[in-house]
């Protein structure tokens, strides 16, 4: 137990969700005969659950400043039709109608940003508004019939990495170049760290925890490399989860590293208390709404990439499912905790129980109620934990 | 110092991946193998002479399984026709020896994606999809096409997409023209001399057989009203004015409910163009609730509880769109998928957005009072309804 902390670091519970995943992947790839970790599958779980992990990314940051929103549904999908419609009936090419959705996203972030931080109308009443007007509005502006886009649109929804290089690497040589830049990076990181560890106390940490965790995340990422680059050829890691892993790298950055970040987790700490020590609140709330509601969008074009047509329901009760990754991820209802990786494994887990369920032929009905109970497991022991812990 | 440590470690790395990598042996082409044996089969076909029928050659594959993964997608089963059409694909692919994947998306497109996907890595040969939204679903498709899936349309148009080998439907225009002629017999039958006073409702409009149906009932309908005979009193003759969102009834009931306190007054409605059948009740139950005399209403679907308001004369009429022969006929079609004989011959085409789409229509059939106990001789279900 001991080693196991030196290498993974002193708080293991945060883990318990990332056994829980791997559990569920390892549990549903027997129950389903080996139809769960595939590359194709892989391909699926990935493309076809990117949009809610990036709706979960701004919902996180919602959720830790103690608000929620639930319009990122509508506001996807409203952003989303106006790009097909620019696309399609003005003719406008695909790259302006993506700026045009990223627009509409900004747009409806600084309203909803307006009320909340301006008005201190509540972020839940002010999003309830939201998830009505910009249905209503994706119905209104598209008469309710879907409108399809543009074949380009579809690569970011659907779409893979390029095909280069010798044919004897066995897979997708751009997804092998990621996987050896992932690990390359990370071992840069971890080296770095380790250069840096005597500096303040002089006194230098051991260095074969350092060397074990290289080992474990070099044999994890060149596991996820080949299952996703060894699949059928002309397909590879694909291009909605790559734009994921910008985003999730960004995001991590953003809460961790910046002052912005430190922020939002003041507010959602102690609203008066961040504010007394100098935190702009009112610009925290505003920028996170804001934030949302652009990533909303993205959400919308990821998913309309990948159903080559905007359609008048795109986005219903997509908040839910960001919400519940969140939580699953061990946000607290309340704000101030939660971090983006955490989030990124709660989404996951929702999304392989998802998959797995329907590998099984599971009917949607159940597949419901199942994911409804380890939602309330999982938030109801993280409550536990917390308590016993002081 | 730092950098060499680096190096070394990368080293390390490019052992690590290229051990990964070679333990799997490389990529293949995953192939679904009876999809390939059959395509294989079809193109050979075309040389070789057309010996036997399929039944002969899948008795080489042994006699109790043809062997052969089915999946279909259905949108939801919450109106009768999708429950019926769930019921009786697992029965009669069942029966005919297929392994069967039934699942329902619950409104939902991505979900539908997903469970197509599914079906996919489950080794499906062919994929029956009603789709939720028939132009949702373009990547999934092709992703099906590429894996050497076939995939047939049930019910509706798949567009936007190339991944489709085929469509079974009824005919929807005509299915609208026959809604739009009981509606006149009735009226002629029920409501004296013209002018008649009617209105007009549209179906869902992401279904693509809506607007087809609304088409085919305008070509019977519009020069009617252009000459008078036919008044729509509250000017709403537009799909997009007409259309129920969703195919929801209460969206429909409400509508009417609208109409008939902005324009009937002090007049008397005396026909309504109704979709399907619960919008057709939704409309009756609203007439009723304004006070008006029941309005002659078409109908769609031939549901129950509408085969009962039929038969006590209270809707006029309703078009049967017999499940089990589209189930049947989407069947025979798999059969022959299967066998190694490709899609069955047909004439009609329609075009999706990017490629033209083999159709396979059946003919829908119009349902009065007079021929109700004709017309559903062959399905005691409903001739049950009809003894009340």
């Amino acid at each position: 137990m001991k080693y196991i902390k030196k290498v993974l670091g002193e708080d293991l519970r945060q883990y318990t969700m990332v056994v829980a995943l791997v559990a569920l992947i390892i549990v549903f790839n027997i129950a389903s005969g080996e139809k769960m970790v595939t590359s194709s599958n892989f391909q699926n779980l990935i493309s076809g659950n990117a949009y809610v992990l990036v709706l979960a990314l701004g919902m996180l940051m919602v959720i830790v400043i103690g608000q929620i929103d639930l319009s990122v549904g509508s506001v996807a999908g409203f952003a989303s039709m106006v790009m097909a419609i620019t696309a399609r009936q003005f003719n406008l090419p695909w790259y302006i109608a993506i700026l045009v959705a990223l627009a509409i996203g900004m747009l409806a972030g600084a309203w909803q940003g307006f009320f909340l931080s301006r008005l201190g109308i509540p972020g839940f009443i002010t999003t309830l508004g939201g998830m009505m007007i910009f249905r209503g509005g994706v119905i209104w502006i598209s008469n309710s019939i879907s409108v399809p886009v543009p074949s380009e649109l579809k690569w970011f929804g659907a779409g893979y990495l390029p095909e280069w290089g010798p044919a004897f690497t066995g897979m997708n040589n751009s997804t092998l170049l990621l996987g050896v830049l992932a690990i390359a990076v990370y071992i840069i990181i971890q080296l770095k760290k380790y250069a840096r560890s005597g500096d303040i106390t002089g006194e230098k940490e051991e260095f074969w925890p350092v060397a074990v965790r290289i080992v474990l995340v070099t044999v994890v990422i060149g596991y996820m490399t080949w299952i996703f680059g060894s699949g059928r050829p002309g397909t590879s890691f694909p291009i909605p989860g790559l734009i994921l892993v910008i985003l999730i790298i960004l995001y991590h950055l953003i809460t961790e590293r910046t002052s912005f970040g430190r922020h939002v987790y003041a507010v959602g700490g102690n609203k008066s208390a961040a504010e007394l020590s100098g935190v702009n609140v009112k610009r925290t709330y505003f920028l996170t709404m804001l934030n949302m509601s652009i990533l909303a969008a993205v959400a919308g074009i990821l998913f309309v990439g990948r159903s080559t047509a905007a359609g008048p329901a795109d986005g219903t009760s997509w908040e839910m499912d960001a919400i519940a990754s969140v939580f699953i991820g061990g946000a607290a209802v309340s704000g101030g905790v939660g971090t983006v990786i955490a989030t990124m494994v709660g989404g996951l887990v929702m999304a392989v129980l998802n998959n797995g369920l329907m590998l099984m032929g599971v009917g949607a009905d159940k597949t419901q109620v199942i994911k409804g109970f380890v939602l309330l497991a999982a938030v109801a022991f993280d409550v536990y934990n917390k308590k016993n812990r002081r | 110092m730092k950098a060499k440590k680096i190096v070394s470690m990368l080293m390390t790395v490019a052992v690590a991946v290229s051990v990964l990598t070679g333990c799997g042996g490389g990529r293949t082409a995953e192939p679904t193998s009876v999809a390939d044996t059959a395509k294989t089969a079809e193109t050979e076909k075309t040389d070789s002479k057309p010996t036997g029928n399929s039944s002969e050659s899948n008795a080489s594959e042994g006699n109790s399984s043809k062997g052969g993964v089915v999946g279909v997608a259905l949108p939801w089963l919450g109106t009768q026709n999708w429950a019926e059409a769930e019921v009786m694909f697992k029965e009669q692919l069942e029966a005919a020896g297929y392994e069967t994947i039934i699942q329902a998306a619950d409104q939902k497109v991505p979900q539908q994606q997903q469970q197509i996907e599914s079906m996919i890595e489950n080794g499906a040969n062919v994929i029956v999809v009603g789709p939720v939204d028939g132009t949702q679903l373009g990547s999934v498709l092709e992703k099906a096409k590429d894996a050497g899936v076939y995939v047939i349309g049930y019910d509706r148009l798949l567009e936007n997409t190339t991944g489709v080998d085929g469509i079974v439907q009824f005919g929807s225009v005509k299915t609208g023209e026959l809604q739009a002629q009981a509606l006149l017999q009735g009226l002629e039958e029920l409501k004296g001399e013209a002018p008649y006073n009617i209105e007009l409702f549209g179906g869902g409009p992401a279904d693509p057989n809506a607007p087809n149906f609304f088409k085919g009932a305008m070509t019977v309908l519009q020069p009617l009203i252009d000459d008078g005979t036919l008044v729509v009193v509250s000017g709403q003759t537009e799909f997009t004015q007409c259309a129920t969102a969703d195919w929801d009834n209460s969206k429909a009931q409400s509508r009417m409910d609208a109409i008939l306190a902005g324009n009937y007054s002090d007049i008397e409605i005396d026909g309504v163009l109704s979709p399907n059948d619960g919008i057709a009740r939704a409309i009756i139950t609203s007439c009723e609730n304004a006070g008006q005399p029941i309005p002659v209403v078409s109908g769609l679907d031939a549901e129950n509880e509408s085969v009962k308001w039929v038969w006590s004369g209270k809707q006029y009429s309703t078009v049967a769109k017999p499940t089990n022969a589209l189930v049947a006929k989407t069947v025979s079609i798999i059969d022959s998928l299967l066998a190694g004989n490709g899609m069955p011959e047909t004439d009609v085409t329609a075009n999706n957005g990017v490629i033209d789409v083999p159709v396979y229509e059946l003919p829908p059939v119009v349902v009065t009072k007079d021929n109700a106990k004709e017309v559903f001789a062959d399905d005691p279900d409903r001739m049950a309804l009809l003894t009340e």
